[in-house]
């Protein structure tokens, strides 16, 4: 049974081949065969890994890897197909991702004693939010990006894993408090101020990034990570009341102030009202999908470089043109199996601070797809952010490796005697 | 609080969204299936015309004459230039398409129908070269119209009557298609709007037309009949206001409902509105359908009709003699004219007669539709016979054709920008098809002496066909 996961792996590289194949055919005859040795490292290192996630005597969770290699799979076809000059960057930060997941795998138990530092945690994320909020510089209309000499960072990727490792830290630790101490105030059920401050500096930081930064997806999957964190922590409904009236106001004042905000709002409610103008790319999105259909146009097929910025936050647009419906409904049930998995590994975990970290990750990587998709099928108002594994982006690329990383260790079953 | 605690609220926090998602996906279902064919059909969608390695089929008259051709992937003429331009649309990479170019885009570049259900087997089958598309329009008839409207502004609509196949569409002032991607901006900024299909989209008061509109909804709320006479002054006092007639006529004390539509007589007219009210009117432009768009192969713009159950008593009549607020446009009175000679029923307008395959294989067949009855057999009769005494013995005395039966109806439409419209419509009964057609000539004055002979000039070409 363990070993049947290596074929999932297969698949997934059989995927990445022949997806290649096909675009190497279409350039006939003047191939470039540039992606090749970089594929072929990433195939050999994806099943290098998972044949130690299967030998290790760790009885580590060996079905999430190859779920995260078939997303990886299909975003380097799919961009291989929209902007064949970031096909090879991509492969190389899959390699980089997962060699940094095998450093996070090899340094587990490290890295879960540093989990318990919560202040530590809580100052790091503080620092790397702000850094962006400071020494943010524009990039794509956001203005989240830290350029370092030759590369560009996302800090708010990383600050994603943080927020989670702090909240899981935060409360694991001051559950009781945030239970117990707690005064009505209407039919709330208030804890002292001490306590739910750093909840508010969180919320607050997420309102700053929809503002100031134009970021407003991180915005949106940061404050739905604080909510949904402090209910799995707690499991009190009043902060999550407080916490939709401090999003309601902040979106409506920021509606009421901001004219970006503004604009994405109402592209939402009648994109046809603009549909040459603003709307333009959620308008060719909806497109796409409808070109698509059930069976899709066939891969290389479709025209979906019709939605400017398709590579990165529209690239399910061009899956759900090419590859239709069918191909919509695979990546998404890949996703749930993919949270299943995780949620399974948090239900399996020893301690509540492991619990909270394993699901925290789960539900982070499985809302910012659903924020995503929803987005770009104008299901809900689009804000840009990556389709975790399938956009193209190294930072995305690197943060969720991470964050499989750290959930694969957690799923090693821990020994009684805590040795 | 236990550990176990946790794992009851990370079980909540999953299942919702795990049914945030499962609503994304029926959301994402409804997107891929059933909105899918509204919005592959919307013109601002370019993606019918992308397929680049194809070469685009043509676009053919009735006869098989070709309207536009490509020779090779991304080239495009239209030989007949702008007597066409309402016919065919235009193309363009950056403006998107319009007109047949848009409406038959998936047929043109061969993406069939079926093809699409296929999905990327299709892609497989597609072939170098797209369909053809043979169009019901008569090339000859299109370019005589477009002659005959001279320099005026202005729209022809020639329609089968029985079948509802479109013979002309024209509309001046157009613009040869292959010049308008290149001069885009000037274009859209005209004021005399050479890129708006006048025959379609065009909206116009229709003046006395309406009329025969009226005298059939007159019969029908039984408001008079066939023997009444009414009184003409001249001049008829609604309150402080009055409904003249034209060039100040008077028509006597014996006027009988055929006389007032022979001689577009405005007193009987706003006499029967009033008598009808807001209601009756209201009933009768709903039953000939100008409140219900057309599903067909061109773009419409609805028609704008009063709120008739708020209108004075002035303003009723006013919508007798297609005065007021009422705008029409020239295809749905052409439409009108036809329920006239085909027992009272309107067909579905429509343009495209048959897709074929590069090699000749026939795709698709045009089934020609009814649209609506508007009006029973017998009060259709009776109308044209009215109409066609306005040919014999009227005001549209200049279509008329020897050897055919021709019926009409004039209109002078008053308007703000200027000149009254003329207008003519009515229809022919030629040896081998029934016709009805609809002239509207932008300020040009009286239909009757500047509309009225182009009709003549129509049926006498296709009576000697």
């Amino acid at each position: 049974m363990k070993t049947k996961s290596l074929l999932l792996v297969a698949v997934d590289f059989l995927i990445m081949f022949a997806g290649l194949g096909i675009i190497m055919l279409n350039q006939y005859p003047k191939i470039d065969y540039t992606p090749i040795p970089w594929a072929l490292g990433a195939a050999g290192l994806g099943i290098f890994i998972q044949l130690f996630l299967i030998k290790g005597r760790f009885n580590d969770d060996i079905w999430i890897f190859p779920m995260v290699l078939f997303f990886s799979s299909i975003g380097i076809i799919m961009l291989a197909r929209l902007k064949p000059i970031l096909c090879v960057p991509q492969l190389r930060w899959l390699i980089i991702g997962m060699l940094v997941m095998v450093a996070v795998l090899y340094f587990s138990r490290q890295l879960k004693d540093m989990m318990q530092y919560q202040y530590i945690l809580g100052v790091c994320t503080l620092i790397v939010l702000c850094l962006s909020l400071i020494f943010g510089v524009e990039i794509g209309g956001s203005k989240n990006w830290l350029v370092l000499g030759p590369f560009s960072v996302q800090p708010s990727e990383f600050g994603k894993i943080l927020l989670v490792l702090f909240l899981a830290a935060f409360l694991s630790d001051h559950k009781d408090m945030l239970k117990e101490a707690r005064k009505r105030f209407l039919f709330l059920d208030l804890p002292p101020l001490r306590f739910i401050a750093p909840l508010l500096v969180i919320w607050g930081i997420a309102i700053l990034m929809f503002v100031v930064q134009r970021d407003l997806g991180s915005a949106l999957l940061f404050f739905c990570m604080a909510v949904f964190m402090t209910y799995m922590g707690t499991g009190s409904k009043s902060y999550v009341f407080i916490a939709m009236c401090f999003i309601c106001l902040g979106a409506a004042v920021s509606y009421a102030f901001f004219s970006h905000v503004q604009v994405r709002f109402n592209i939402w409610l009648d994109p046809w009202a603009d549909a040459v103008g603003q709307a333009y790319q959620v308008v060719q999105s909806l497109f796409a999908f409808a070109a698509g259909g059930v069976w899709g146009t066939g891969f290389t097929h479709g025209h979906p470089g019709l939605i400017p910025e398709v590579h990165t936050d529209f690239i399910f647009s061009a899956i759900g043109e090419e590859f239709g419906l069918l191909g919509c409904t695979v990546i998404m049930m890949v996703y749930v199996l993919m949270f299943y998995r995780g949620i399974m590994v948090a239900m399996g975990c020893k301690k509540e601070l492991h619990t909270l970290v394993a699901a925290g990750f789960s539900i982070a990587l499985f809302t910012q797809a659903f924020i995503i998709i929803a987005g770009v099928t104008k299901f809900l108002p689009l804000t840009g952010i990556t389709l975790p594994f399938i956009s193209y982006g190294g930072s995305s690329m690197v943060s969720g490796y991470i964050m499989i990383g750290l959930l694969l260790s957690l799923s090693k079953k821990e020994r009684m005697n805590g040795a | 609080m236990g550990h176990n605690d946790i794992k009851k609220y990370i079980l909540h926090c999953s299942i919702f969204m795990m049914v945030c998602f499962l609503v994304l996906f029926g959301y994402i279902v409804y997107l891929q299936v059933i909105e899918a064919p509204s919005l592959l059909a919307n013109p601002l969608n370019i993606r019918g015309n992308e397929a680049l390695n194809v070469v685009r089929g043509s676009i053919l008259d009735i006869n098989g004459k070709e309207l536009a051709t490509s020779e090779k992937p991304g080239e495009r003429s239209y030989p007949y230039g702008a007597v066409m331009a309402p016919v065919t649309g235009y193309l363009g990479q950056e403006i998107g398409s319009d007109g047949t170019e848009a409406v038959s885009g998936t047929d043109l570049t061969g993406q069939s129908r079926q093809m699409q259900m296929l999905g990327p087997i299709g892609q497989a089958l597609q072939s170098g070269r797209g369909n053809n598309v043979k169009l019901t329009i008569d090339a000859d008839i299109q370019e005589l119209a477009y002659d005959a409207l001279g320099n005026n502004k202005g729209a022809v609509v020639v329609l089968d009557a029985n079948t509802g196949a479109i013979i002309a569409m024209v509309s001046k002032p157009a613009v040869d298609p292959s010049n308008v991607e290149a001069n885009w901006k000037e274009l859209t900024a005209r004021e005399d709007s050479p890129l708006l299909n006048r025959a379609t989209q065009g909206l116009y008061p229709p003046g006395s037309t309406i009329k025969v509109l009226i005298a059939d909804a007159a019969l029908d709320e039984k408001v008079t009949d066939l023997n009444e006479t009414f009184k003409c002054t001249g001049k008829l006092q609604i309150g402080k206001e009055y409904i003249g007639e034209s060039h100040g006529a008077v028509h006597g004390d014996h006027v009988t409902l055929e006389d007032a539509v022979t001689e577009s007589c405005n007193v009987t007219f706003g006499t029967l509105a009033m008598r009808m009210h807001g209601k009756g009117l209201e009933e009768a432009f709903d039953r000939f359908g100008f409140n219900t768009p057309i599903e067909s192969e061109f773009h419409e713009s609805k028609c704008h009709l009063p709120q008739f159950l708020k209108l004075g008593d002035g303003d009723t009549a006013q919508v007798g003699i297609g005065q007021g607020e009422t705008l029409v446009t020239p295809m749905r009175m052409a439409m009108l004219a036809s329920a006239y000679v085909n027992k009272g029923t309107v067909m579905v307008p429509y343009l495209v007669e048959e897709v074929t395959s590069p090699v000749g294989l026939v795709i698709r067949k045009a089934s020609p539709t009814k649209w609506r009855d508007v009006t029973s057999a017998q009060r259709a009769g009776i109308i044209s016979g009215f109409m066609e005494n306005v040919v014999k013995n009227g005001t549209g005395g200049a279509a008329a054709v020897s050897g055919v039966r021709v019926t009409g109806k004039t209109g002078t439409a008053e308007n703000s920008a200027g000149a009254d419209h003329g207008w003519f419509i009515g229809t022919a009964e030629l040896p081998k098809r029934k016709i009805a057609f609809c002239i509207i000539v932008e300020n040009s004055g009286g239909g009757g002496t500047v509309a009225a002979p182009i009709a003549s000039q129509i049926i006498t070409a296709m009576r000697d066909r």
